[in-house]
């Protein structure tokens, strides 16, 4: 199953990123549930489950827009807060939300550098570099292949697909240690899908980023992932590495509703689940 | 043509639909199109030309007295006093909030530096920069309550409002009292209106103007914070999309509460410059009207008041339109309360053709 270029990860790679025993309710939904999560350097780990499992949640929990209501975080060996994302970022964790977290009426280029701007000094005071961030903009985004008119137009005018191109572009070129892509294919055309998922690969082969994604189509997901948590009401309920396990036992496991790894031999359980 | 240079672009070949209409590339033809796309990328365009326009007709209706140094005088102090308290508006809009208690600052703050000049001997430049910080210092409970107990601001502001023009009123039981005359102080911030046999190169001729020139330069500094600073890069992006400036690390509650802060301290500058020009600090001088009228500036200016976007330059130049349909319609003959009919009309009107003009826009280019 494993693609031929990506590197067998070794098990004694570091741990980057991990939180344990992490709860989360808002108000009387419970959405998630004493749940550890391990991130290894240079791994890809896919986040799959139904809608409303909590996947969004979690990664929101791990970039610092949640704070969780028990449970601990740590970030290369030691226990850290976030008190916001802005905390998250300059851990080097950056993330693509499902909702992109674009300013709607800020140009392009402002978008993409929004948090970590360029600036240079002038009169005494430090003025925003939009030069700068205009050129390395167009840059980024020609070098991912992305049909974008005009850094200058403001993001609003784009469709759906040019927008979630601009959002995974921020991030990967943020020179993140962590990377956190919440459905980022969920409206690219087939070229731009590729294309992203072969950044994906070459970021984690070139600079060893460690990699959380969220993607509803499995095959994406043995395409470029190592490890696969399955999330099923706010509980891991599956931590399998990809070469444990079927495209076709993950997809029978997460049809049935049953919250619990379903093999082969299962079959007439899956089948009697499914109504 | 806009199709040819998309093709270039494109070297795959896979035109997406929105790309053959995408932005940047269509060059406006006619002259109808030049002018929509005119008045639609300087938000700023339709208010100066309704600004233009009503400068022609008050000229011609007043005999030619419309563009005379001292009636400009007045209409520009009447702008300064506006267009400070409107720019506060405007920044507070762009993160899509709002005060309405600027004009108790606007009285209250003056009428604490003529107390403390007066009764404990306090020199008005110092008075002035403490009543500069009480202003402030309302703009952080202002934003505190907003931000920290999620009241919203129409709602806190209101009640601050109240507050503070019910504490300066009973103070001294709403006398007003004659502010002292300290040079250079009230040179500084403008003694007196221009007089008819005033020389144009006297000193006078620059002080009857401080009050605007004042409003000018604070203008240009909040366009410059606005957007060229990280600071004014976060306002904007507070108000156009809260959830996710703050999933991308803007402190949002932060970016509010010091634009709160700029709005109590800009209210407070504008009363100080009120009191010096008429020499006397009344516990009344800033009325809701005030700050409703600051209001209308900015958006006839071309702020919106749902966020995320708004104007400086633009809310001086509505400054100056309320100002000149208020000073310039007294001027032709009308009622003096005649004028908030027209002001009423003039703030409908320039809000329809702001929203057809950007509706039009967008039809013909898409
Ligand atoms: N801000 C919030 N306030 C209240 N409830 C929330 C909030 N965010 C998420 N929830 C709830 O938490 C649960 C998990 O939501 P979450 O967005 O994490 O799901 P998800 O797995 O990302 O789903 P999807 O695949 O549809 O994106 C849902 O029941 C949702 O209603
Ligand atoms: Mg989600």
């Amino acid at each position: 199953m494993q693609n031929m270029n990506t590197p067998r990860l070794s098990d004694d790679a570091p741990v980057v990123l991990e939180m344990s025993h992490v709860s989360k309710s808002f108000g009387a939904v419970t959405a998630l549930v004493d749940v550890s999560v391990k991130l290894r350097k240079g791994e890809v780990l896919a986040l799959v489950g139904d809608n409303g499992a909590g996947k969004s949640t979690l990664i929101k929990v791990l970039s610092g827009y949640h704070k969780p209501d028990s449970g601990t975080i740590t970030s290369k060996g030691k226990p850290i807060r976030f008190e916001s994302p802005r905390d998250a970022r300059s851990e080097g964790i950056e993330t693509v939300y499902q909702d992109l977290a674009l300013i709607g009426d800020l140009s392009i280029y402002h978008n993409m550098f929004i948090g970590r701007e360029y600036r240079k000094r002038m009169f005494g005071m430090k003025f925003l570099d939009n030069q700068k961030m205009r050129g390395m903009a167009e840059e980024y985004l020609s070098t991912l292949g992305i049909n974008i008119p005009n850094v200058n137009s403001t993001v609003d005018r784009l469709s759906g697909g040019q927008r979630q191109c601009v959002a995974v572009a921020r991030s990967i070129y943020s020179a993140p240690s962590v990377l956190i892509l919440d459905e980022p294919l969920a409206a690219l055309g087939v070229r731009e899908s590729a294309h992203v998922l072969g950044l994906v690969q070459k970021l984690r082969r070139e600079r060893e980023v460690s990699i959380i994604l969220i993607v509803h189509n499995y095959s994406q997901i043995f395409e470029v992932c190592d490890r696969i948590n399955f999330l099923h009401s706010g509980e891991i309920v599956l931590d399998a590495a990809t070469s444990d396990i079927t495209e076709e036992e993950l997809t029978r496991t997460v049809k049935s509703g049953l919250g619990r790894l379903l093999r082969p031999e299962d079959a007439e359980i899956a089948l009697a689940a499914v109504p | 043509m806009g199709i040819v240079s998309n093709i270039k672009n494109d070297p795959v070949g896979a035109l997406s639909p929105a790309g053959k209409r995408s932005v940047g590339f269509q060059r406006p033809t006619t002259p109808l199109d030049k002018a929509l796309t005119l008045l639609s990328r300087y938000r700023e365009a339709s208010i100066a030309v309704v600004a233009v326009l009503l400068v022609i007709y008050f000229q011609i209706g007043s005999d030619n007295q419309f563009l005379t140094s001292q009636f400009l005088s007045v209409v520009l102090r009447d702008t300064g006093r506006l267009g400070l308290i409107a720019i506060a508006e405007v920044m507070l809009m762009i993160t899509g909030e709002i005060d309405l208690s600027v004009s108790s600052v606007f009285s209250l703050a003056p009428y604490s530096m003529v107390l403390m000049a007066n009764s404990l001997g306090v020199p008005l430049p110092l008075a002035a920069i403490i009543s500069l910080v009480m202003g402030v210092a309302v703009g952080v409970l202002n934003g505190v309550v907003t931000v920290r107990f999620r009241v919203p601001s129409l709602i806190t502001t209101v009640g601050t409002l109240f507050l503070f023009q019910g504490i300066v009123v009973w103070i001294n039981d709403s006398q007003p009292i004659v502010a002292p005359i300290q040079e250079p102080f009230n040179a500084l911030f403008g003694q007196n209106l221009f007089q008819p046999d005033d020389s144009l190169l006297s000193w006078h001729a620059v002080t009857a103007f401080t009050p605007f020139l004042w409003t000018l330069a604070a203008v240009i500094v909040i366009a410059l914070v606005l957007n060229r600073t990280t600071f004014g890069l976060h306002t904007i992006a507070t108000g156009s999309n809260i959830i996710g400036a703050r999933e991308i690390g803007v402190r949002t509650d932060r970016i509010k509460i010091y634009n709160f802060m700029l709005a109590g301290g800009l209210a407070a500058f504008a009363g100080i410059i009120n009191t010096v020009q008429f020499s006397s600090a009344d516990p009344q001088a800033g009325s809701p009207f005030l700050t409703l009228q600051a209001i209308a500036a900015a958006v006839i200016g071309g702020t919106s008041l749902l966020g995320g976007s708004g104007t400086v330059v633009g809310a001086l130049i509505g400054a100056f339109v309320v100002a000149t349909l208020n000073n310039g319609l007294v001027m032709v003959g009308a009622q003096a309360t005649v004028s908030d009919i027209y002001l009423g009309a003039a703030i409908l009107g320039a809000m329809i053709l702001n929203v057809q003009v950007n509706r039009l826009r967008a039809r013909r280019r898409i």
